[in-house]
């Protein structure tokens, strides 16, 4: 589909859903990010900026009513499902209302199904294969399981595992390798043998691999659209290579002395949110004032969470030793 | 006074184990069996026998060896709601190659969603030493996965218990390790042939005593029980505990006998270090300290790993002879 085509195959409106969500998860990260260099957050914080086009996408696309589950880079996905601003950022501060009565933190966000944010690498590839066992199990076959990981997890065993038993399994699970170049410090080439994720991966396991471009919405939502029709069609598991950039350090504490100035700042210029604002409103499908207007707005629904965490009680310490079974 | 008289049945463990599972998946159409030769192969200990004939491989669900993959997927389709599984190990060896899924997801998801999220699942299989298996197939994990706050374990002596209790873990709701013994499986015992369960978290006295209890639990009750038989020959009479859940503890019958014994001895088939008897023998000395007339005393598996020899096996479990020691030390010491 050409750009011009594909811009008509939604509405305006929709196109304007999809850059306040971007802008919502970007400011949510800024803000965040903010808060902890002064000391309101703990523990590990992992952002998920410049790669907001793949989850925006894939949520658009196939629906909030699948199972999801991601790694620690999980803020995002939390926002798209419907978890609210205030409830993460309450989380992050450890607060009783956040989104885990401040159990959790960074790492581990929930809603309704989003089964976590996970902590460890590669530790929910199978629980999402379980995911797609339980909706076959159940005949629920308008959903599906989706996975997010990192390059990172590809090295793992349980990615193996998983993969092998869905395929053999037919389970509908889409596994999503969001492949920012990058495990902590370690460059994807050092830690797995084969460049193409997906493509030379999936082969192996009997299933179909793709690879999508990250860094054009565009490109990452018509590649996701074949997906979905193709998952619908076959209720079988998929294996998705998406490249991405992630355009601040593995977590906050690095200091990214892997990679240079200069090329920290060639990627922000390929930041993926604003060549995203710049076709919709070249296309015509919004103004620069309309544009100003959502970037306002998610800006200071974010800066009212921060306002909202900061005067959220914290956890009564009475309630420590509750739901541990 | 009309008498009911209740209708027996003559079975081994095994059996009641697969009865358990029968009535459960009877029960709840979430309960799904899944682990490795659980179906075609009818179980590698023959406890599944049947039932893939019966339930069908949509129930029961052979999987290749892959236990980090399955205990992994069993994990997540429970954390769905949608799915009960009863996950079967064949070795609880085979659980530390799944140890991340189980300490990272299983334990740990229900507190730290918030609540949100529950991990409906069973792991049962056979724990702790068979007949000369060597270091790999041997070793007693309780204690290990007794430090994760989140799990519950439960260890069934005999055939009623195992029947009860595995009712109850299914129900639980929470992610239970059911540890069972290769050694039992063909242990024979009238049970009811009506449905019954066993809740968990409740110790059950196996023979009340004066002079001082015997706190055991899994196989070594067993064991214990001969020995206790022979002690009771020369006039001691022991009160032997079975504890049928190690966590959570049932603090409360462990120190009501306590308080009337005053001494204890502690028999665990795992290793003495941060064992179970270890965790038991401190909060015992938290509730019962004034109680006590001795130093308690505690016959664990010694320090090594599990030898292959006939010989060294023997010589480094719990065993009869090595109870009867610590009773007479036991009932030696003073304060």
């Amino acid at each position: 589909m050409g750009r011009a085509a594909l811009l008509r195959s939604q509405s305006p409106a929709w196109w304007a859903e999809r850059l306040r969500e971007m802008l919502r998860i970007r400011h949510f990260e800024v803000r965040a990010e903010e808060a902890y260099r002064q000391g309101e957050i703990g523990g590990f914080f992992h952002s998920y900026t410049g790669q907001e086009p793949i989850q925006c996408c894939v949520v658009s696309i196939f629906g909030v009513k699948n199972w999801y589950i991601t790694s620690y880079r999980c803020h995002a996905l939390a926002l798209l499902l419907g978890a609210t601003p205030d409830e993460l950022m309450a989380e992050l501060f450890g607060r009783a209302p956040g989104n885990a009565k401040g159990r959790g933190g960074s790492m581990h966000f929930f809603t309704e199904r989003l089964l976590g944010g996970f902590g460890i690498v590669g530790g929910q590839i199978p629980i999402a294969t379980g995911a797609a066992f339980a909706v076959k199990y159940q005949g629920n076959d308008d959903e599906c399981a989706i996975c997010f990981l990192g390059d990172g997890a590809v090295a793992q065993g349980t990615f193996h595992e998983s993969l092998n038993l869905a395929s053999l399994w037919d389970l509908p699970c889409l596994y999503v390798i969001e492949n920012n170049h990058w495990g902590m410090g370690t460059p994807v080439q050092k830690a797995v043998a084969v460049p193409r994720l997906a493509e030379d991966k999936a082969g192996g396991y009997g299933m179909k691999g793709y690879t999508i471009n990250g860094l054009d919405f565009f490109a990452c939502y018509e590649g996701f659209l074949r997906i979905a029709q193709e998952m619908k069609k076959e209720r079988r598991p998929v294996l998705v290579e998406v490249l991405t950039e992630r355009l601040r350090g593995h977590s906050i504490s690095d200091a990214e002395r892997y990679r240079s100035k200069d090329e920290i700042a060639l990627l922000r210029e390929n930041d993926p949110l604003i060549g995203f604002s710049q076709e919709l409103i070249h296309g015509g499908i919004l103004s620069q004032e309309e544009y100003d207007t959502i970037d306002r707005e998610e800006k200071m629904r974010v800066i009212r969470a921060v306002q909202y965490a900061e005067k959220a009680p914290w956890p009564d310490p009475s309630e420590l030793e509750e739901d541990v079974f | 006074m009309i008498e009911s008289k209740v209708q027996v049945q003559r079975v081994e463990m095994r059996e009641a184990i697969r009865q358990a599972l029968d009535e459960e998946m009877a029960r709840d159409d979430r309960v799904v069996i899944l682990g490795e030769e659980v179906g075609e192969y009818q179980g590698a200990y023959k406890v599944t026998k049947g039932m893939l004939e019966k339930w069908g491989s949509r129930r029961v669900i052979d999987t290749p060896i892959t236990e980090s993959g399955f205990v992994g997927l069993a994990i997540g389709a429970a954390l769905t709601g949608l799915v009960i599984p009863v996950v079967e190990l064949m070795s609880f060896n085979f659980s530390f190659v799944a140890a991340d899924q189980i300490i990272s997801n299983a334990a740990k998801m229900h507190y730290m969603s918030g609540g949100r999220f529950s991990v409906p699942i069973v792991m049962r299989g056979p724990n702790g030493a068979a007949a000369q298996v060597s270091s790999q197939h041997s070793h007693c994990v309780e204690a290990i996965y007794s430090n994760l706050p989140g799990l519950k374990i439960v260890a069934p002596s005999n055939a009623y218990d195992a029947k009860g209790l595995l009712k109850s873990s299914i129900r639980a709701g929470e992610p239970i390790l059911f540890l069972e013994s290769e050694l039992s499986y063909g242990e024979q015992m009238e049970i009811p042939s009506e449905e019954y369960l066993v809740p968990l978290g409740r110790a059950r006295v196996v023979r009340e005593g004066v002079h001082f209890t015997l706190i055991t639990h899994g196989r070594m009750v067993a064991v214990a029980l001969r020995a206790v038989e022979q002690l009771q020959q020369r006039g001691i009479f022991a009160e032997l505990l079975d504890l049928r859940t190690l966590k959570p503890l049932d603090i409360s019958t462990i120190a009501h006998s306590v308080r009337k014994t005053h001494r204890v001895l502690l028999v665990e088939e795992g290793h003495a270090y941060g064992g179970i008897a270890a965790e038991m023998a401190y909060q015992i000395m938290e509730h019962c300290f004034d109680f006590l007339d001795a130093p308690m005393i505690r016959i664990c598996q010694k320090e090594t790993p599990m030898p292959y020899s006939m010989v060294l096996e023997k010589e480094t479990l719990p065993n009869v002879e090595r109870i009867l020691r610590g009773a007479e030390d036991l009932l030696k010491r003073c304060r």
